[in-house]
């Protein structure tokens, strides 16, 4: 029984070491000189150095991209969970399921089919400014991510309280607003922060739809591979900033989040 | 449970708050899909509305009959999704038996496990084209010390397409783990105390009582991450540029669209191998959720 | 418009809700900064450009020609791929927030005339005796005129640079034969006889200075395929051969961005690519080669030494820009006599004939770069691409021998199937032609 233990414990200890040791790999690639990157025998013991840090912080461009990614992630965020918790709440409340497979439908669709009719649609309608596409089409990723998520909470809140409420006079739209609401805050949180990651993750509408000025960080990223495909050590230390608040996210609120991650799944 | 009360005097209520939702996601997906399956009819080339004419289905059929590009990309296609997720699935299961039962430490594992699918794609691909590097990444170092000869794996035509799809496996495999053990965390103790009562081995307990159980869950996980792998794209630009590789080594059905569209400008074209692809992967979803429909019933 | 058909009918609750929805998402993503209307003193002059030594340099200078016009310029540098993706989505949605493109006009032009996206630049060009036209390199002029309009007009012209290493041989080769005997010797473990691009379609354009060396060319005379002539089959073979005997692994995965920092790191003896980027191989930040790089001009095969001298990138006016005049005040300031002198001063070369015959411009070059330039562009073909309206495709035909080559496979048989696929493609290439 006893061996039975530490043959678990090992088995736990090699599954975290393979899946965390690529990314411990880039950040500690981030601290070290270009010289000692591309030296495979410079293991994890090295002095590490702040220079790439520092040159990545001195880029103009980085931290405007950085800045962009933040913008767009935050605004799109926001602007699809005022939708999207509501809408959640309907179908919860009143088992309209059948909206819940557009959610399907919406990631079904390969997204390079999107791409050019939404900026003509949105030339036609007079809105190619710089940030609204993206923000647009951010938010066709995040609203259906928290429709998704927040259905299956709202289907755990019992209806009870909000039926109290009603007795007492609120309509429905105010039980829903002062009762259900309040109660799916942490929900609600743990589905935006979601929401955020996979905006601030997104690659293929920024690489389409952002120009110089709107450029998010994962095609800033892609473009250092282009041009300075010797600087490894900046490379790293871009990535690293750009993974790193995603991982303190991560383990923050693990709890909530493996939860909104895994919401729907256990579902039938 | 709602009371009939709640219900009715909701309806208009109900369809107000699902409104904004419904038709952002409507009109962001319908306009699409209009455009494009208009397109598809059309011989667009150049620009999307320079005096196409419409020709029938003829991209379809130019589409269907490619056995140069088309079906190579399709056979990628589903070799890399089969691979990945046949793996993944496997491993996931294996990993989310391993965390089963308490432990201390849960915590900090189940950060590890989301770390993985919660990078930036563009920047794991990065990261694993300095790792694999041929003659300065880490991977040969190591091989060499195992005694095994240097590989060029990303710089190779041969091995692109299976060592991307293991750089896949590595991403997804915690997310599945992860999927499965919400899945364990709901089943009833009963039947599987009942099958140790009866002697069932440790393996017989898993294939013939949770398995089952678990197959919902299982299919679930397993249908959102087929829709995901059918469609990998950042990983696949990031490591091996927008051409697919050399020899095509990686253009998948994504790939290629995206080349038609961006590289080439077939506009027509693109949009026909684009309504096939969405319908492939319809297909896919349909047989997964039928097979899952006859293993819950 | 719907909202009349809308206001037609007694409005419910229910419509009415909807339309506030609808409002209310159209006002906020109004307010995210759309642009219409005419173009105020505010509007900034737009200019997409290709990230490259010319567009840093011109950056660098923009304050004061932004004082010529009092209007802010904001330039984007992007990669070659991005750079076609945005005009491919803008273009097509005829989006006014581009005013000057930087296009190839060897690779877009041709397309983009057909769509319609260029505007034509001729009575400007032609009514300027300042600018002085007539003094752009014949090639590259010629190439700037499609249907007899100019629609671009040149600003980087590229040959190929046989860059080598000056301490490990004497003198560089001079024919291309010497050239494989030299880096078959010079590879050993750790450096490599050759780089060089070995990318499907990025090699094309670097390779075609070894099919017209070898007697080949992209099309026959009357237009059919001619990459399956012996002589094309005999340049597939060579390239691929030397890259795959003498380049590093993974060659196939090389474009310039790959393929520049190996020799610049001292991994290879021999280098061929465009002569612009030379400056990358005297910078302290990128090279360890600075005092050890030569520079010759492109090695004669058995049909002489035919490398290219093309206009890589030249700069157009975007049909639908609305600031047309500030546009074009910025192309002829940065074209134009003063601007291409202090450029190609500062080693960027030009395509303007009477810059190229003044020696001081060339005094910042490297003395044998400088030579080797003038050689080059004396024996330059105008063209390093098959001259097509869909070049990407055409790119990626004319591209697989070479990868079959590159990864020892018999070259012969590729070559023949992909001589079929390119024969068609010219058909209906050609089909699309008309307009």
């Amino acid at each position: 029984m006893k061996a039975r233990v530490w043959l678990r414990a090992l088995a736990i200890v090699i599954v975290c070491l393979v899946i965390a040791m690529p990314v411990v790999w880039m950040i500690a690639a981030a601290f070290k000189t270009n010289v000692q990157v591309t030296d495979p025998s410079v293991g994890l013991w090295f002095t590490p150095t702040l220079e790439n840090f520092r040159a990545v912080l001195a880029d103009g461009e980085i931290v405007r991209s950085l800045g962009n990614s933040a913008l767009v992630g935050v605004v799109s965020t926001v602007l699809s969970a005022v939708i999207a918790v509501p809408a959640a709440w309907a179908v919860g409340r009143f088992r309209m399921h059948s909206t819940g497979s557009l959610v399907l439908v919406a990631r079904i669709v390969p997204a390079i089919s999107l791409l050019v009719p939404w900026y003509y649609l949105f030339a036609q309608l007079g809105l190619v400014g710089s940030y609204t596409v993206l923000v647009l089409s951010h938010m066709f990723v995040s609203v259906p991510l928290i429709l998704w998520i927040m259905i299956g909470f709202f289907e755990g809140l019992p209806v009870e309280l909000e039926e109290a409420a009603r007795t007492d006079g609120l309509s429905a739209f105010g039980a829903f607003l002062r009762i259900a609401l309040p109660l799916a805050a942490p929900g609600t949180a743990t589905a935006s922060v979601l929401a955020f990651i996979f905006s601030w993750n997104n690659f293929m509408f920024a690489l389409i739809l952002s120009d110089e000025d709107t450029k998010t960080m994962p095609v800033t990223l892609f473009n250092f591979i282009s041009y300075a495909s010797t600087d490894w050590g900046g490379l790293m230390a871009a990535a690293t900033l750009m993974t790193v608040p995603v991982l303190v996210a991560a383990v923050a609120g693990q709890k909530y989040l493996v939860a909104g991650l895994t919401a729907g799944a256990t579902k039938g | 449970m709602a009371t009939m009360t709640f219900e009715r005097s909701n309806r208009r209520l109900r369809w107000l708050m699902l409104a904004p939702a419904l038709g952002f996601v409507g009109l962001m997906i319908i306009f699409p899909l209009l455009f494009t399956l208009n397109l598809s009819l059309t011989d667009a080339f150049g620009a999307v509305n320079a005096g196409n004419s419409y020709h029938g289905v003829r991209n379809y059929a130019d589409a269907l009959a490619d056995g140069r590009r088309f079906w190579p990309a399709v056979w990628r296609t589903v070799f890399f999704t089969i691979g990945a997720v046949v793996i993944e699935t496997v491993l996931g299961l294996a990993i989310a038996m391993l965390l089963r039962r308490p432990f201390r430490g849960m915590r900090i594992v189940r950060s590890i496990l989301m770390v993985p699918l919660l990078a930036t794609p563009v920047a794991i691909g990065i990261l694993w084209l300095l790792i694999l590097d041929p003659t300065n990444g880490i991977a040969n170092h190591l091989l060499g010390g195992l005694g095994i000869a240097p590989q060029e794996f990303l710089g190779s035509v041969s091995q692109s397409l299976p060592v991307l799809m293991l750089i896949d496996v590595w991403q997804w495999t915690p997310m599945m783990a992860l999927l499965l053990l919400a899945g364990l965390s709901t089943l009833p103790e009963e039947p599987e105390e009942a099958a140790r009562v009866d002697g069932a081995t440790a393996w017989q307990r898993f294939r013939f009582v949770v398995l089952p159980m678990l197959m919902t869950t299982l299919m679930t996980a397993l249908v959102l991450r087929a829709v995901d792998a059918l469609k990998t794209f950042d990983i696949l630009y990031a490591t091996k540029g927008p051409g697919g590789g050399s020899d095509f080594e990686v253009e998948t059905l994504n790939v290629y669209a995206y080349g038609l569209t961006f590289d080439y400008q077939e506009y027509g074209l693109a949009s026909a191998v684009l309504v096939l692809f969405t319908l492939f992967i319809i297909g896919v979803v349909v047989l997964l959720r039928r097979r899952s429909g006859k293993a819950s019933a | 418009m719907s909202d009349l058909r809308l206001a037609a009918r007694p409005m419910t609750r229910r419509t009415l809700g909807t339309l506030l929805a609808a409002g209310a998402g159209a006002t906020t993503l109004a307010a995210c900064g759309t642009r219409g209307g005419t173009p105020g003193p505010n509007t900034p002059l737009r200019i997409s450009a290709i990230n490259h030594v010319w567009s840093q340099a011109v950056r660098e200078r923009l304050p004061e020609f932004e004082e010529q016009i009092g209007r802010r310029v904001s330039m984007q540098l992007l990669t070659a791929d991005q750079l076609a993706n945005s005009y491919n989505v803008k273009l097509n949605a005829s989006a006014t927030d581009i005013d000057v493109m930087m296009v190839r006009a060897l690779q877009e032009q041709l397309l983009f005339a057909r769509n319609g996206w260029l505007a034509d630049l001729t009575g400007l060009v032609g009514s300027d005796a300042g600018f002085a036209w007539s003094d752009f390199q014949d090639a590259p002029r010629e190439r700037s005129v499609t249907r007899g309009k100019v629609l671009s007009v040149p600003v980087v012209t590229e040959r190929p640079a046989l860059y080598y290493r000056k301490d490990l041989m004497d003198a560089p080769p001079a024919t291309l034969d010497a050239l494989r005997e030299a880096a078959l010797d010079l590879t050993g473990d750790d450096l490599f006889g050759y780089v060089g691009r070995g990318q499907r379609s990025g090699a094309v354009t670097q390779w075609s200075s070894f099919l017209y060396s070898f007697g080949g060319d992209f099309t026959t005379p009357d237009g059919g395929s001619g990459i399956g002539s012996p002589e094309a089959v005999a340049a597939y073979r060579f390239y691929g051969e030397l890259l795959d005997r003498a380049g590093p692994p993974g060659a196939t995965n090389m474009s310039l961005e790959q393929a520049m920092p190996i020799f610049a790191q001292g991994k290879a003896a021999f280098y061929v690519d465009a002569d612009a980027i030379y400056s990358n191989f005297l910078d302290e930040k990128i090279s360890t080669v600075r005092d050890r790089v030569g520079f010759a001009p492109f090695p004669a095969g058995p049909a002489g030494s035919r490398p290219h001298n093309i206009p890589s990138w030249s700069l157009g006016i975007n049909e639908f820009s609305r600031l047309r005049d500030d546009a074009w005040r910025f192309i002829r300031w940065v074209s134009g006599p003063e601007m291409v002198t202090t450029l190609q001063t500062a080693g960027i070369p030009g395509a303007r004939s009477s810059v190229w015959a003044d020696p001081a411009t060339l005094a910042s070059f490297p003395a044998d770069l400088a030579e080797a330039m003038r050689i080059n562009a004396r024996n330059g073909v105008g063209i390093d691409r098959p001259a097509v309206i869909q070049v990407g495709r055409a790119r990626d035909i004319v591209g697989r021998p070479l990868v079959a080559g590159i990864l020892g496979q018999d070259v012969a048989p590729v070559a023949a199937d992909a001589h079929a696929e390119f024969a068609d493609f010219l058909v209906r290439d050609n089909r699309q032609q008309e307009f």
